[in-house]
């Protein structure tokens, strides 16, 4: 029973760890969770279960994580400070962990008003690092916020998101130094398209030392398009293509762009592959789950370590 | 200063629109500084009153008042005496003077015709900001004099989101980012370090944690 | 098309900028003495200090058509007073339609070189020019 996180058996013996991500369903169905884990399976260490992405609603980030363990798979449970307030998260936390769920990912999440829901009230009771500490003090010291002794600790590997193309540039590093400090011992950044800048970045992780204290994974997102790119790069908050990308992409016909943009997925976790202070890759296939195993072929992270 | 906006004007007019006797009384305080209760816009939401009736053959007694505070029960205390001749109040003032009036003449109708919106600044003639939520603990002294509990679309306490780009928020590109400001601001006087400590969760119970709040003075009180 | 009978019968009130005409003391008078009832005239020292409250009591005082007459765009004494004189003019005309009256009830006016530069002219050619609006609402008796 007391199963243990698969995602930090293999970042703990060394491996190159490979993630994907899995988008519940708009609706009440299990089947579209159970076909993007089989899809998976055996393919990745762990899959990510978003929390109300981009503020829309859908089938809750805990479920969906329950019915992947049942599939085999260990999830990686993502909980965002902008639907809950303190007492729902540390509940949350608490159920989760005893559902047997082993990894946490701690976010602020997007803004209501990019959603389906723009009249929510953000609740953003606590921020990321708030929850990354929280999580932590409930594990390690069996203490939720206030002080107060819980009956047994929740079992979770922490993790967080860093963008390393957001502004301002120079913070970033002292933010990722904060949420090691907190407690965050994962860490999956914002896709990478932008490599120069990403191995700017991860130097500068690497000059505090920071390599040593936490595990990096690069986000991954294959483009299924020219026009997705374009889109993502002027539209989704956080995101940053470079025109190269968006060139080499346009240059394809369209009914090679999908095949091109595998390319670049590949080529871009080769060049993680060779980053000293990378230890693994996310890939965030957007309703693209089934490409996943044929990436983590290509860029020869197949078969997964069995632990 | 507290900032409000007018309602849109069919709203105001259906609001209106069972009372044939009506006065509209502004407040020169906050909202006459925000253009939008004051002695001039009293004037002009009267007037358009007043000509929306006359074109949809009502008839209508519509008159104007502006009080120097529709907070304050000395200022409310103008009114006592003409009170009775109206059917109903549409006041001008912000949520606070709405309430005010209405609890001085609790047998009247008070109408809101402002949509009150924020603790604001004046940032240019026209141009108003929220920078305060009055949350009754104020942290300005770490953060550089900027509050990312009012500026920070998320309220975030320990930096800026994954969103920030060319300094600006993502939830509205016309915002800058109050987390680059607030690190510019400290960087630039050499107080960066300030922001290495992890703020812990903040104690919300001094906003409204415990439901409407309320300040006692002994020492102001008769 | 309204016919010169019902322009006749129409009031116009004017808002203008007594720097247009150095006369205009003088030649305000004599306008106002032969035109009568159907014009009123309101010299401001600068169109800038027009307020949309003017412009909508004009209209509730029973006023067809209000002009608003300022200098030429650049050329304001003051600057910016015409420039100011065109954001509360819109703003008035947008009051105007919430309550469904026809901005074109109100309209300025940078006067050009060729414009007649005394305001009694001034006044007549607008007087005089067809304005397609007709009686307004508010002049209609009760039913």
């Amino acid at each position: 029973m007391k199963r243990e996180s698969n995602l930090k058996k293999v970042l703990s013996a060394g491996h190159f760890a490979v993630t994907a991500e899995c988008g519940p369903p708009k609706g009440a169905d299990e089947g579209p969770i159970k076909k993007k884990g089989g899809m998976l399976k055996g393919y990745v260490d762990s899959v990510n279960v978003t929390d109300n992405q981009t503020g829309v609603v859908r089938l809750s980030s805990l479920a969906a994580c329950v019915i992947l363990k049942e599939e085999g798979i260990d999830p990686v449970l993502q909980m965002v400070t902008r639907d809950r307030n303190r007492i729902a998260l540390q509940s949350d936390i608490l159920g989760a962990s005893a559902l047997g769920i082993r990894n946490i990912l701690c976010l602020s999440g997007d803004h209501q008003s990019f959603g389906n829901q723009k009249g929510a009230k953000g609740v953003f009771d606590i921020d990321s690092i708030q929850l990354i500490h929280t999580v932590k003090t409930m594990r390690d010291e069996g203490k939720i916020i206030g002080g107060e002794a819980l009956t047994a600790p929740p079992q979770l590997f922490i993790g967080a998101a860093e963008n390393p193309f957001a502004d301002p540039f120079s913070y970033r590093v002292l933010r990722l130094g904060k949420k090691i400090r907190a407690g965050a011992e994962f860490i999956q950044t914002q896709c990478i398209y932008d490599i120069p800048r990403f191995k700017e970045w991860i130097g500068m992780v690497r000059d505090e030392g920071m390599d040593q204290k936490v595990y990096i994974l690069g986000g991954i997102t294959p483009l299924k398009s020219a026009k997705m790119a374009e889109y993502m790069n002027g539209h989704v908050a956080g995101i940053t293509i470079p025109e190269g990308i968006i060139d080499r992409m346009k240059k394809v016909p369209p009914k090679d762009q999908r095949e091109e943009g595998i390319k670049i997925a590949i080529e871009t976790i080769e060049a993680l592959k060779e980053m000293k202070g990378i230890h693994g890759v996310h890939i965030m296939a957007i309703e693209w789950e089934e490409i996943v195993p044929q990436i983590v072929e290509k860029a020869n992270l197949y078969p997964r370590p069995s632990l | 200063m507290i900032t409000a906006e007018r309602k849109p004007f069919e709203e105001i007019k259906e609001m209106v629109k069972p009372y044939s006797k009506l006065l509209v009384v502004g407040c020169g305080t906050c909202v006459a500084e925000c253009a939008a209760g004051g002695e001039k816009e009293v004037a002009l939401l009267a007037s358009a009153l007043r000509m929306e009736a006359r074109m949809e053959n009502r008839v209508v007694e519509i008159d104007e008042m502006t009080l120097d505070r529709q907070c304050v029960y000395e200022f409310i205390d103008q009114l006592t005496e003409t009170v009775d001749n109206y059917d109903a109040i549409l006041s001008l003032g912000c949520g606070a003077g709405v309430q005010a009036v209405s609890d001085v003449f609790p047998d009247m109708t008070v109408l809101p015709a402002l949509n009150t919106t924020f603790l604001g600044e004046t940032k240019a003639p026209g141009v108003w900001m929220e920078n305060c939520r009055g949350c009754g603990d104020c942290k300005l002294h770490i953060f550089g004099a900027i509050c990312p509990v009012a500026r920070c679309a998320k309220g975030l306490f320990n930096g800026p989101c994954g969103g920030s780009k060319d300094k600006r928020c993502e939830v509205h590109p016309d915002t800058p980012c109050a987390w680059h400001m607030i690190i510019e601001r400290l960087e630039k006087k050499g107080r960066l370090e300030q922001l290495n400590n992890i703020y812990p969760p903040v104690d919300w119970s001094t906003g409204q944690g415990k439901g409407p709040r309320k300040i006692e003075r002994e020492d102001q009180m008769i | 098309m309204e016919t010169k009978e019902e322009r006749q019968g129409l009031n116009f009130y004017f808002f203008f900028c007594q720097r247009i005409d150095k006369e205009q003391e003088k030649n305000r008078r004599t306008i106002e003495k032969s035109m009568g009832d159907k014009v009123r005239l309101f010299p401001i020292p600068c169109s800038g200090r027009i307020e949309p409250i003017h412009i909508l009591r004009a209209l509730e005082k029973g006023a067809d058509k209000v002009y608003v007459l300022t200098c030429r765009e650049g050329l304001c004494r003051y600057r910016e007073g015409n420039l100011r004189a065109k954001k509360r003019v819109s703003y008035a005309q947008k009051l105007m339609e919430e309550i469904g009256l026809e901005k074109e009830r109100v309209e300025l006016i940078n006067l050009k070189k060729e414009n007649g530069m005394t305001i009694d002219t001034l006044v007549e050619d607008l007087v005089g020019k067809k304005t397609n609006i007709g009686s307004s609402p508010l002049n209609k008796p009760l039913l």
